[in-house]
């Protein structure tokens, strides 16, 4: 055997001597080697993708109308404008095949239904990854400079917002995470410039600190620092991991830089901290008559916050602040801080007693029980200034003496592009951006202990929302066509004049209400608001606010204003606050015909169905969506209801009321109809 | 039936059309090859005669020839990538992932350039290390070695400006750091980056200078060196091997008998 072998390769070599025969042998070999690159390329993934596909379709029932749309070879969508050459459907094939919309196996699924054409921005705009490449590994996972992988499904709406710099219907954790980076106050330190130039803007609303030695102690000052949460757990202020000594120097030094302020401490009786009222409960009910809840949480027994989230969390306020300054504080918050958004609420002396006993009496007397501070060194006060400007506190908080720092922390306004390759990772980290925020967000430290990013009491949640809104900060987002770019919507700087503009500052109406394009969502937008109402409900409503939707927890508190106020803000509000669109007085306020009302009546319940949502008959109507219309002939002006029927999105846009394309005549039928219910009138009419 | 095949071709050997091509007539004297050889424009450059040891493999490994073969396919499969590329800043790397990804057979293709480059250069240094210590490099060879010392810094340069057209982080960061080598040549340094780089950053100018350099000045000095290097390869007495020198033909003669022998 052995012997067989060496002689036929003996017999080869000897064949081979001739160098015209190796010449032979040799160029034939090279022709076999060169067969291998057509065949590489007629075995490449994308080519079994397509006979699979191909296989996948014949089975099913709309195969003819699949095999028909199929075309073989490279597929892509190519926009030169936007440097997109995207070919991932030539292994996607059933991309916008609808009818493949029940299929689970990629890459053959349909694209789920997205309000743009896929055409119009190709794949990788949204969903990242690698455009050009036609392999699955290279398309979806490459790493290398200049290359990004493809975004996980879950921050799927963050590219939206590379165009989209305003909330959109469609995308909640987007919106959530842009609400969380003013919130939160991320943008203080890290500012974020959007590419229409503007930046963004904190809505924390942060306590000045120049007078906290009038609000509070030391000792509060101190546990608030080492742990914001054991306060309050909702507190917006983020934990700074600080050691038992700088949390100490650092409260030591804010009470030795605060100020006293003459009227930010209010002498009050000593009786009045311990309430002596003949009620034990009238100081919680004053608080809910307040509705103090519409802005202030509270823990309930169970542990769960209720309540709204514009103030501060109160359940242990008692702990934190001093009497004689929270009585001064209820009288007139603006005189300690000019720029709260809690109103100036007129109580009488008695209902401020009453409400400062009430608030004061939410402690927690655990807090401060382990708190022993020895009085404050020089050095201690110097040490925690040097600290203060390195953790970078007055980028939130107004200090005496330090400067707020411009772009204290990295400015994030490209987050969105940052190579893999320049991240740090930790050993065991998935390796892409948005793992990379998240641990940097929810473990701020863990990259290194002497960092100064503190960590926040975010939920995982919440977490996932701030990337979705870091991601869209790109590169890509900057250099968008100018056509494409849709920014948010501004907050103006609108500011209500006169004497009735004093008033609704104190009151601070700009807090809840919108007008003008400036203000808050809590409550209805008030522009136009001198077009809409009567005069005497206005007043009647100021006086006593009642709710028009009972369904709503959040209410207009009411301010105790005098009627000389109330009447410079009813004359203010009815004389400025109106539409272009019409006259106030254009239709009469009543002497309608009982013929038309009748004729109203029948529209409202036959033809456009209006008790599925509202109640007029309380007996009857079983419409809980849309207010309640039993007086709406006394609140509202004949002309607003005329032109609300027409077009309800013009005058409040955004609105649930559906356009009904209502013509003139019923229009006026249905305003007739509604105008007749009046509030002593509803009585009589359903007799 | 070979016969016939031969009548065939000695018919097709007496027409005008072959007599016009393959002037140097029929026949099978030594005149006539050579004067096929002399004749020839692709040929002309190498010696009239060759003697069959000479072309064996152990007197030359073939090295030079093969380092001429890699760069015919260079030459070859080069010309067709420019069909694919642009030397631009925004389209040269997107070219070569289309190159990668698209373009039939662009993988194999440009595999094929840049391995047959590294070939070579690896080729061409083999070359001259057995040039080198065979003495091949003595009288009346010398002018030959110098020419094939600029043909190896020509190589050299082809591979080191083709490196910069893929236009990645690789090629960027590696001419970065060869131009700014060359910035330390004492007085001129400085100038030659400038020259190198058409400007003063590795920059669009940089990257059409070095596909200028790669595809045309280049390829076209390689020629005229390479035409020089085998003329003279002709005019200093055929190639060198071992038995060419006085003294060891009684050696070449032994192999040559047991060859008949063999076969």
């Amino acid at each position: 055997m052995k012997t067989n072998k060496t002689g036929f390769l003996a017999s080869c070599l000897a064949f081979l001597r001739d160098p015209f025969r190796m010449f032979g042998v040799v160029s034939f070999v090279l022709l076999l080697l060169l067969t291998i690159a057509p065949a590489k390329d007629y075995f490449s993934q994308w080519h079994g993708y397509q006979r699979q596909y191909l296989r996948f379709i014949s089975h099913r029932t709309d195969a003819l109308t699949l095999q028909r749309h199929f075309h073989g070879g490279i597929q892509q969508i190519w926009i030169p404008q936007m440097n997109v050459v995207d070919r991932c459907q030539t292994c996607h094939v059933g991309l916008t095949e609808a009818s493949l919309s029940d299929v689970q196996q990629q890459p053959f699924r349909a694209h789920p239904r997205i309000p743009h054409k896929l055409t119009e921005f190709g794949c990788v705009i949204c969903h990242r990854g690698q455009g050009a490449a036609t392999t699955v590994g290279q398309a979806h996972h490459s790493e290398m400079a200049g290359e990004e992988p493809i975004l996980p499904a879950r921050y799927m709406e963050s590219s939206c917002g590379q165009c989209h710099q305003g909330p959109l219907e469609g995308t909640p954790k987007l919106n959530q995470g842009r609400v969380i980076l003013a919130r939160y106050g991320c943008v203080n330190c890290h500012s974020i410039i959007l590419p229409d130039g503007t930046k963004l803007q904190a809505s924390d609303n942060p306590p000045p600190l120049t007078h906290i030695a009038d609000k509070t102690t030391r000792e509060w000052i101190y546990a608030w620092l080492k742990d914001p949460t054991s306060y309050s757990a909702s507190a917006t202020m983020p934990n700074f991991k600080l050691s038992d000594a700088d949390a100490s120097d650092i409260s030591a030094f804010l009470i030795a830089n605060s100020t006293t302020n003459p009227g930010d401490t209010m002498p009050m009786p000593a009786t009045a901290v311990h309430s002596s009222a003949p009620d034990p409960t009238a100081g919680a009910s004053l608080y809910g008559e307040s509705f103090c809840a519409s802005c202030h949480a509270t823990q309930n027994a169970a542990g769960n916050l209720v309540g709204g989230n514009l103030g501060p969390e109160l359940t242990n306020i008692g702990t934190k602040v001093r009497p004689e300054w929270l009585m001064a504080w209820m009288r007139n918050p603006q005189h300690y801080d000019p720029s709260t958004l809690m109103p100036q609420y007129r109580w009488t002396d008695a209902q401020l007693k009453l409400i400062t006993a009430f608030v004061q009496s939410k402690t927690n007397p655990d807090l401060l029980a382990n708190v022993h501070l020895s009085p404050a060194t020089p050095a201690q006060i110097a040490h925690g200034k040097k600290l203060v400007i390195e953790y970078g506190c007055a980028s939130c908080h107004q200090i005496r003496g330090i400067d707020k720092p411009d772009n204290f922390g990295p400015n994030l306004s490209r987050i969105g592009s940052k190579p893999v390759v320049q991240l740090v990772f930790l050993p065991g980290m998935e390796r892409t951006l948005p793992a990379y925020l998240t641990q940097k967000i929810s473990h701020p430290r863990s990259f290194g202990p002497s960092l100064h990013m503190p960590k926040y009491n975010f939920t995982s949640a919440q977490v996932e929302a701030v990337v979705t809104a870091l991601l869209p900060l790109t590169d890509r987002s900057f250099e968008l066509p100018l056509n494409l770019q849709r920014p948010a919507v501004q907050e103006t700087h609108y500011e209500p004049t006169d004497k009735a503009g004093q008033l609704m500052t104190q009151l601070n109406c700009l807090s809840c209400h919108r007008i003008n394009g400036r203000g808050g969502d809590m409550a209805p937008d008030l522009s136009w608001e001198g077009s809409s109402v009567q005069r005497p409900w206005l007043d009647a409503f100021l006086k006593n606010p009642n709710t028009l939707r009972p369904a709503l927890i959040r209410r207009m508190p009411r301010f105790n204003l005098t009627d000389s106020e109330r009447a410079v803000l009813t004359d203010y509000i009815l004389a400025v606050y109106q539409t272009p669109a019409f006259q106030r007085d254009e239709l009469p306020l009543s002497g309608y015909s009982p013929d038309q009302v009748e004729k109203g009546r029948q529209l409202f319940y036959s033809k456009y169905a209006c008790q599925s949502c509202h109640i007029v008959n309380p007996n009857q109507d079983k419409g809980y969506i849309g207010p309640t219309l039993t007086q709406v002939g006394s609140r509202l002006t004949a002309a607003w209801i005329y032109h609300y029927l027409k077009n309800p999105q013009a005058l409040r846009p955004g609105t649930m009321e559906p356009n009904q394309h209502i013509s003139d005549d019923d229009a006026r039928s249905l305003t007739a109809f509604l105008m007749a219910q009046k509030s002593g009138a509803s009585q009589a009419a359903r007799k | 039936m070979p016969n016939r095949l031969e009548t065939y071709f000695d018919r097709l050997e007496r027409t005008r059309v072959w007599k016009s091509i393959f002037r140097s007539g029929t026949g099978s004297s030594t005149l006539h090859n050579a004067l096929a050889i002399q004749q020839n424009l692709f040929l002309h450059l190498f010696p009239t005669k060759v003697r069959k040891r000479m072309v064996s493999l152990s007197a030359t490994w073939y090295l030079g020839t093969l380092t001429l073969g890699t760069f015919f396919i260079l030459v070859g499969t080069g010309v067709v990538l420019m069909l694919y590329y642009h030397p631009s800043v925004p389209q040269a790397y997107s070219d070569v992932k289309d190159l990668r990804f698209v373009v039939s057979s662009g993988l194999f293709l440009r595999n094929l350039h840049r391995w047959s480059a590294h070939a070579m250069v690896f080729l061409a240094f083999a070359h001259m290390f057995r040039v080198f210590y065979r003495g091949a490099y003595r009288a009346p060879r010398e002018f030959n070695w110098v020419v094939g010392v600029i043909l190896l810094l020509v190589t050299l340069l082809l591979s080191y400006t083709g490196y910069l057209l893929p236009w990645d982080q690789l090629a960027f960061w590696a001419i970065t750091v060869g131009t700014n080598i060359s910035s330390a040549v004492p007085l001129v340094g400085d100038k030659i980056r400038f020259l190198l780089l058409g400007g003063h950053q590795v920059n669009a100018n940089a990257l059409l200078r070095f596909y200028v350099l790669h595809t045309v000045i280049l390829p076209l000095s390689a020629v005229l060196f390479l035409a020089v290097h085998f003329w003279r390869i002709r005019k200093d007495g055929g190639l060198y091997v071992r038995q060419s020198e006085p003294g060891n033909v009684e050696n070449s003669a032994q192999p040559a008998s047991e060859e008949k022998k063999q076969s």
